[in-house]
């Protein structure tokens, strides 16, 4: 097949040019070669196989691990132009369930969780159809050595075969070796027929900097500072839903900027009309939780600021990766106070099950649902497991991660090069000629003497947040409806 | 929802109410105790219309009420409006629009009426810039089908247009620029992107309660506006499957019967409709509390006797009678005659 990839880009997508890796992949993909991408977040990753099933006209599946993610994704695609997409997940009732399985046949794009794969009526439906394109999105999830392990994809193997081994695409934003050695394993690939393809993590448009504090009062008073004063739309990451809203009303009224609160535990109609406001440049800050901006394409982004400690250095990248899309200069900043260290130590208990409760639930297995908190622990327990096999697997996992915070809080007491240190974690280093020290991080330069100056010579203010905004109802219906006449 | 505020509104300064049984009318749990207080406090044209909301704890909302000097309590969570109470509810009440309005989320799901014109709006509003790049609204698949089917089947006939035109003529016949500007906030369309319910309370130093129920009612307003267009009016489609029963289906099918089998035994429509006993007096005093007194058979289920010593025995308020009570004086009577009874005289009093 003689595809002119640039010209259907220009054409079809309405986009000048790819984004770096894009065009690799793509080709590899048309010469009908399994593909292995490590693509950095906002690499344009959903580009792909959307570009690749309206090219072939061939049916996509894509397996993605959380409801949320997917919704997200279903957006971008229809965002993107294409419309015949649905979401299989757990959150379609009975009913949604049955009548998506019988029309299945008319959805090009088709989401769908490996739980919902695991599902024998599902599998046989989705066997009858033709899939030209298997897509295994957020891949590191297959390895039990990763940090985000979802023990239904380790049924993904069988899936593939059980779909006549169509033509397989696996991404995730970072994987080490070995993690990515696993994601071809478990999918029962030899290693020699799998392309990969692994972009740098680098961002050199994003300014890296952190501050310590001595509280949390200082803490507060730094971040009104820097939100009164620094350009652009930005977003500030909390751990906590309370914290975001609290946040949120006291920058509303000590600032002059428009900030609103986003999080998992607000309706779906308001997270709407917030991330629109975001988007149209009606509002200046979101105070988020991760749960905002996974599947948002706002390109002037200018900063993100963290106002507590996230989990891991992944985590911590994919989320600056939100600023700075277009190219120009981005700013991340993390806030810390030594408590918050042990913010994300409770989490990591609470996310972890204890001796206690797996005993119990060993001795009580009725009790193992398939709720999220209790699904790692019923794969265990289904796949014979013994109590002192699995007490020693949550063991492991939980002095992982909290060596990941550790590594986390080394980033921000490191006294080098920051962007030097984020990229060690992931085997990335970058020569001297590759780095610009006018425009590094706060190891390089007095930031933090000199922000102010930073600020207005790198941060533009985006000319959106300036648009007309209509207010009394006439002006409003008159702007929703361009009429002919 | 804050429930507080919901209590004021649907309070009185002359009865003691129980707030859960409000709570409960509100969000549509039909269990006959909750249906019967419905009647008593005159609250039946209510009944689901705020289904699905999530209100506050009971406990919080009456305590809430007492410290601000609102309401009277007592210890089984009934609530009596004091003055000052009485003022607060006549502040919401001018405020809002007649309480009919919200009333016709009882016979129509005007929630999901509001989330399927936004979402109609956004998809006629980019069209008419003919973009198609854009985040569409989050939907059950259901709505989704049906917002699709109506979009093909209508985009042909100047939607942009008729929408300019439905809304202009709805905006200006509420003759309340206020509640329109507040009422187009709800909207997201091209290059518009609304604003919240928390954001219009901050801006106009409202309550979000008092926020969401103007929305609700003002888009009672304009289903009401659209249900009266001619059947192949576009906008006639978006109303399809949003009328709700008055009756619950199971309640409906009990009641057909025993009408059909003209006043058979209750013991043999529970053997055929393989329920027991007591669900078909449950199911038939849900149908006497919903339907007109003339369109329930009280004769046929109250015996003659039973009538006469009910009639001689009650009290003026034949509604807070208990059954204890009545027990004393009649005997043998059971709960199903006593509260069929108490049922026909409450609402042949308010029928009169």
């Amino acid at each position: 097949m003689k595809i002119n990839l640039q010209s259907a880009l220009k054409n079809e997508f309405g986009f000048d040019s790819f984004r770096p890796g894009q065009e690799t992949i793509l080709k590899n993909l048309f010469s009908h070669k399994n593909t292995l991408a490590i693509l950095p977040t906002g690499g344009g990753k959903t580009l792909l196989y959307q570009m690749y099933g309206a090219l072939s006209r061939q049916r996509v599946m894509i397996v993605s691990p959380l409801i949320s993610l997917m919704q997200d994704q279903v957006s971008r695609l229809q965002y993107l132009g294409s419309k015949r997409v649905v979401a299989l997940t757990s959150a379609l009732d009975y009913q949604e369930k049955a009548v998506i399985l019988k029309h299945l046949n008319q959805y090009q794009f088709i989401y769908a969780s490996p739980e919902m794969l695991a599902n024998e009526q599902v599998l046989r439906q989705i066997k009858s159809l033709n899939i030209g394109l298997f897509v295994i999105d957020e891949a590191h999830c297959i390895s039990e050595w990763g940090p985000d392990f979802r023990p239904d994809y380790l049924n993904l193997g069988k899936v593939r075969h059980a779909l006549g081994n169509p033509l397989t695409l696996m991404m995730t934003a970072t994987a080490t070796k070995t993690v990515r050695q696993d994601i071809i394993d478990h999918l029962d690939l030899e290693s020699t027929s799998v392309e990969q393809i692994v972009l740098p993590v680098n961002r050199p448009n994003i300014f890296l900097s952190a501050k310590i504090l001595s509280g949390q009062q200082e803490k507060d008073q730094t971040l009104i500072d820097l939100v009164r004063q620094l350009h652009g739309p930005g977003i500030i990451y909390f751990s906590s839903k309370s914290k975001a809203e609290q946040a949120a009303v006291t920058l509303s009224s000590q600032t002059d900027r428009r900030v609103m609160a986003y999080h998992g535990g607000m309706d779906t109609q308001q997270r709407f009309h917030i991330q629109q406001q975001f988007m149209d440049g009606n509002l200046d800050i979101v105070c988020a939780t991760s749960a905002f901006g996974m599947g948002i394409d706002k390109d002037d982004i200018r900063f993100v600021i963290h106002y507590h400690l996230p989990a891991n250095i992944q985590s911590y990248v994919q989320e600056i990766g939100r600023c700075g899309r277009d190219q120009q200069p981005g700013l991340a900043i993390l806030l810390y106070e030594p408590n918050d260290r042990y913010l994300q130590m409770n989490l990591i208990d609470n996310t972890i099950p204890d001796r206690n409760l797996l005993q119990y639930l060993y001795q009580h297995p009725k009790a193992l649902t398939n709720e999220d908190q209790f699904r790692v622990i019923k794969y265990y327990y289904d796949h014979g497991y013994s109590f002192d096999q699995a007490t020693a697997v949550f063991d492991h996992s939980r002095e992982r991660r909290l060596s990941e915070l550790t590594a986390m809080v080394r980033y921000v007491y490191h006294d080098g090069c920051r962007r030097d240190e984020l990229l060690k974690y992931f085997d990335e280093t970058l020569s001297e000629d590759q780095k610009n020290s006018a425009f590094c991080c706060d190891h390089d330069i007095d930031f933090w003497g000199h922000w102010q100056n930073f600020n207005d010579k790198y941060l533009k203010q985006s000319e959106k947040s300036v648009e007309y905004r209509p207010q009394s109802w006439h002006e409003v219906i008159d702007k929703l409806f361009l009429l002919k006449n | 929802m804050e429930l507080s505020i919901l209590l004021l509104i649907f309070g009185s300064s002359e009865q003691f109410r129980r707030v859960k049984a409000i709570k409960n009318t509100l969000r549509g749990r039909r269990t006959v105790s909750n249906l019967y207080w419905a009647l008593q406090y005159d609250m039946l044209d209510f009944v689901d219309s705020l289904h699905g909301t999530g209100f506050g704890e009971d406990e919080v909302a009456v305590k809430q009420l007492k410290v601000h000097g609102l309401a009277d309590t007592d210890d089984n969570f009934q609530f009596k409006l004091t003055a000052k109470g009485a003022d607060q509810q006549e502040k919401y009440l001018s405020r809002l629009l007649p309480l009919k309005y919200l009333a016709l989320g009882s016979r129509y799901d005007v929630a999901k009426f509001m989330r399927r014109f936004s979402f109609a709006v956004q998809i006629v509003s980019e069209f008419s810039y003919t973009n198609n790049k854009y985040y569409p609204q989050s939907i059950n698949y259901f709505e989704d089908q049906l917002l699709k089917r109506w979009f093909v089947q209508t985009k042909h006939t100047d939607l942009p247009a008729q929408f300019h035109q439905l809304l202009n003529g709805f905006l200006n016949g509420l003759a309340n620029d206020e509640l329109a500007n507040l009422f187009v906030q709800s909207l997201v369309g091209h290059g518009f992107s609304g604003l919240t319910a928390d954001q219009i309370a901050t801006q106009a130093h409202s309550d979000v309660t008092v926020v969401n129920l103007e929305w609700l009612q003002t888009y009672g307003v304009l289903l009401e506006r659209v249900l009266k267009l001619p059947n192949d009016n576009p906008f006639k489609m978006l109303t399809v499957g949003l009328e709700k029963p008055i009756i619950a289906q199971s309640a409906k099918e009990t009641f057909e019967m025993f009408v059909h089998q003209e006043n058979g035994s209750l013991n043999t429509i529970a053997q055929k409709r393989r329920v027991k006993l007591t669900t078909v007096y449950e199911h038939l005093l849900e149908a006497a509390i919903m339907l007109p007194v003339t369109k329930f058979p009280y004769k046929a289920l109250i015996q003659p006797e039973s009538k006469r010593h009910l009639e001689a025995s009650h009290p003026v308020n034949v509604g807070s009678w208990t059954f204890e009570a009545a027990k004393q004086e009649i005997p043998d009577l059971s709960f199903f005659e006593f509260r069929l009874f108490q049922i026909y005289r409450s609402k042949s009093a308010d029928e009169n």
